[in-house]
């Protein structure tokens, strides 16, 4: 049996899908992080924009997929993901991608396009107990979008800009689509960006934590998924959990915390693929 | 000495404006978005609505020497249309500019390619947008700047290749709001006559006899009476412009109402609550309503009035978009169609899907997941349609039901979609009743507003007296 294979762990999430490529270490070595790509869904069918992740990674590395990817694995959205060998659920894989970042972890908090899911996480990455954001996007990743797409900023530009605020304006209104005119307002105030940006994530920061605290999530807390990479709401959840009275947590980021996903299904893509393997040779014994 | 009253009700999302005469006759009405210049926005619409002011004084005075031929409405509108064109041409260089700017400024390493490809879709755009302008009566369909031009440059973006996708895109959303905020006066006199001569070559251009079009015979019998006469239509107009240009309109005074007042550079006693605007516009315009429901960008208000049109209680939902005309906005950009768009295309679902999300992200999401498995578009925007309206009976409900006459206002009153389930529910629950819907749906709260100016009633209550201790006066 061969010690090192690869695997392909696609995550279609609700704007953007996220492909990586792992090298997966049966012996129980390291696993490593070869190549990832993120697509934007835009408008696109989702079916498409898998192809083309897949497919550029796979140039990049020259490799082929029926002769190098021992198994493709798909999370989120899986039944978009036509060529896949098996699907895991989205929790699942976020609870293997957050053990991935930081083994020492004990919950793994996945910060998406549409819902915050908090994870309490044993000691093999198996889920003990979750919570999640109820049927409202007012803590959500594309709430920021949409604000961003407003204020003229590029989302990758919006962590650097929110933390240069000195005076932060959190909004008023709870509401994703309203709080844009929340942001309307703030601009005719005159209130810089900065601060707009900044009372956004606070806010957003502030229902992360309350989901956590509720969890009795217990410390190190991996800050995973798409807003996970954005240092203007690492900065606003550590200030907010510092605030809070209660109960203190320690945070752990990671910059490829949106693949957090992806890489937790290509683990997971590799170990059942041993497992299968041990399977037939029993049978064949 | 004629005097004239404003009314400004600055929504969410579009801010309007009425002017009034003193037989609280409409005279002129404008409409913009609401951008994040508050002030901009209430200037824009103003001066909007000065326009059209002027347009229907223009229009007065050639029906006084031309009598009112039919010909004459048709021209008029076209002139009007024309006219939007004009204003439009001059926003779009100062948003070229920007543009152009925009691009220079970025940090890309493909920064001359990017430009390059700016300059083939402004190039591409703007005879688009002439001919749509001019022969398709786009300044009549209640498209604002912003999103004819998105939808312009997001239709030619995608015609480029996807590595300039990005930044292209960043460069337009970097770009539309400082030219938005900008406050462009326009000459009016000068647009006029640009729009007359632009008029001209329409007219002559026109063929004489219906080619293979699908349009209406009526429409092009309208059409050759207009070309036969526009030269004279034309010559008078130009008769009377001098005059109407330069007329004073004043105004008297000036109300302010609707989301955004309380940011209105007005005086304090100038500022009204939206709620009593509404019902009082609705009223004036329907004497017998009682019950007034209206849906607009942000929130929805289902108000009970009395015999006078003032207000005995209402309820407006709780700062969430699900129910609104933003739910619809929001939406529309998932699906990438025009707010107008939508109501026609709802009318012709053979079922109302099921859309189980309260909220309007989750419901965008859940949408493209029923379009990519197949579900027929129409019928998903009925079945948003339906939703929006079954919120609005609950907040109906709760305000004290519907009594005898029905009046429904807003922006979302526009929507015919909207309308016949508004109609469908409204006779299920409360049996049938007298139901109001006017044209000018949209302008009730600017209506109500300038009624109020006209009235000159002092919205501050007496200021509570410090009590002192005074000394009799003898």
């Amino acid at each position: 049996m061969e010690k090192l294979i690869y695997t392909v762990g696609v995550d279609v999430g609700g704007s953007y899908v996220k492909a990586v490529l792992m090298q997966y270490d049966h012996t129980g070595g390291d696993h490593k992080l070869i190549d990832k790509q993120t697509e934007k869904i835009r408008k696109r069918n989702p079916k498409d924009v898998v192809v083309d992740a897949v497919d550029i990674i796979l140039k990049r590395n020259n490799l082929s997929y029926d002769k190098d990817i021992a198994y493709l694995a798909s999370t989120g959205e899986g039944e978009m993901v036509e060529k896949k060998k098996g699907h895991f659920y989205s929790m699942t894989s976020h609870a293997r991608g957050g053990k991935y970042f930081a083994p020492e972890a004990k919950t793994v908090v996945d910060m998406g396009g549409l819902y915050v899911r908090a994870i309490k996480v044993d000691s093999k990455g198996k889920v003990l107990d979750y919570k999640m954001t109820g049927q409202c996007a007012s803590g959500s990743g594309q709430f920021i979008e949409n604000i961003s797409r407003y204020l003229g900023l590029a989302i990758e530009e919006v962590g650097e800009i929110s933390i240069k605020a000195d005076n932060p304006d959190v909004p008023s209104g709870i509401c994703a689509v309203l709080a844009e005119t929340d942001v309307i307002n703030s601009v005719s105030k005159g209130i810089s960006t900065p601060n707009i940006v900044k009372g956004i994530n606070l806010s957003i920061a502030s229902r992360v934590v309350k989901l956590l605290s509720s969890l009795r999530a217990e410390s190190p807390i991996v800050l995973a998924g798409g807003m996970g990479m954005n240092i203007g709401m690492i900065q606003a959840i550590e200030e907010i959990s510092a605030e809070n009275k209660k109960s203190t947590f320690t945070f752990i980021s990671n910059p490829n915390a949106i693949y957090s996903g992806a890489i937790g299904a290509a683990l997971w893509g590799g170990f059942r693929y041993y497992k299968l393997k041990e399977k037939q040779t029993t049978l064949v014994v | 000495m004629k005097k004239y009253y404003l009314g400004i009700d600055l929504g969410s999302t579009t801010s309007k404006s009425v002017i009034i005469n003193e037989k609280d006759e409409i005279v002129g009405r404008g409409i913009t978005n609401t951008r994040a210049n508050y002030k901009i926005a209430a200037d824009i619409a103003r001066e909007e609505a000065i326009y059209d002011a002027r347009f229907t004084l223009l229009e007065e005075k050639i029906g006084e020497s031309q009598g009112k031929r039919p010909e004459l409405k048709k021209y008029m509108e076209d002139l009007k249309n024309v006219f939007k064109y004009g204003q439009f041409k001059r926003r779009m260089d100062s948003l070229e500019k920007m543009l152009i700017q925009t691009v220079e400024n970025f940090s890309h390493p493909n920064k001359a390619d990017i430009l390059e490809k700016l300059k083939i879709i402004i190039e591409k755009i703007r005879p688009q947008i002439h001919h749509e302008f001019i022969y398709e009566m786009l300044g009549t369909k209640n498209q604002f700047f912003r999103d004819i031009v998105s939808e312009k440059y997001n239709g030619e973006v995608s015609n480029i290749g996807s590595e300039f996708y990005e930044p292209l895109i960043l460069a337009f959303d970097k770009s539309i709001t400082p030219t938005e905020n900008e406050m462009v006066s326009y000459n009016f006199k000068e647009l006029v006559i640009e729009s007359i001569k632009i008029l001209d070559e329409k007219y002559q251009g026109l063929a004489d006899t219906q080619g293979n079009n699908n349009k209406e015979d009526w429409y092009y019998a309208e059409l050759n009476t207009t070309k036969d006469n526009y030269e004279t239509l034309a010559y008078t107009l130009r008769q009377h412009i001098e005059a109407i240009a330069d007329e004073e309109i004043p105004i008297a005074n000036m109300v302010g109402t609707g989301y955004g007042r309380a940011l209105l550079p007005f005086p304090e006693d100038c500022i009204k609550s939206e709620i009593l605007c509404h019902a009082f516009g609705a009223h004036a315009v329907f004497p017998n309503t009682r019950t007034v429901l209206d849906i607009g960008g942000q929130d929805t208000k289902a108000i009970q009035v009395d015999s006078y049109g003032l207000v005995t209680s209402f309820h407006m939902n709780d700062r969430c978009a699900a129910g609104c005309g933003r739910y619809l906005g929001y939406i529309a950009d998932e699906f990438g169609l025009s707010l107008n768009e939508l109501g026609p295309e709802a009318l012709s679902a053979t079922r109302e899907t099921t859309i189980c999300s309260t909220c309007t992200v989750f419901a965008g999401s859940e949408v493209k997941e029923l379009l990519n498995n197949g579900e027929e578009r129409p019928n998903i925007l009925a079945g948003l349609h339906k939703a929006i309206v079954q919120r609005a009976m609950s907040l109906i409900a709760r305000s004290g039901g519907v009594k005898n006459e029905f009046t429904f206002t807003g922006g979302v009153a526009r929507n015919q979609a909207i309308l016949k389930y508004v109609k469908d529910m409204v006779a299920n629950t409360y049996g049938n009743l007298t139901m109001n819907i006017h044209t000018d749906s949209i302008f009730m709260g600017a209506l109500g507003a300038a009624m109020f100016a006209r009235r000159n009633i002092q919205v501050n209550l007496p200021k509570a007296q410090k009590s002192e201790v005074r000394e009799p006066v003898e």
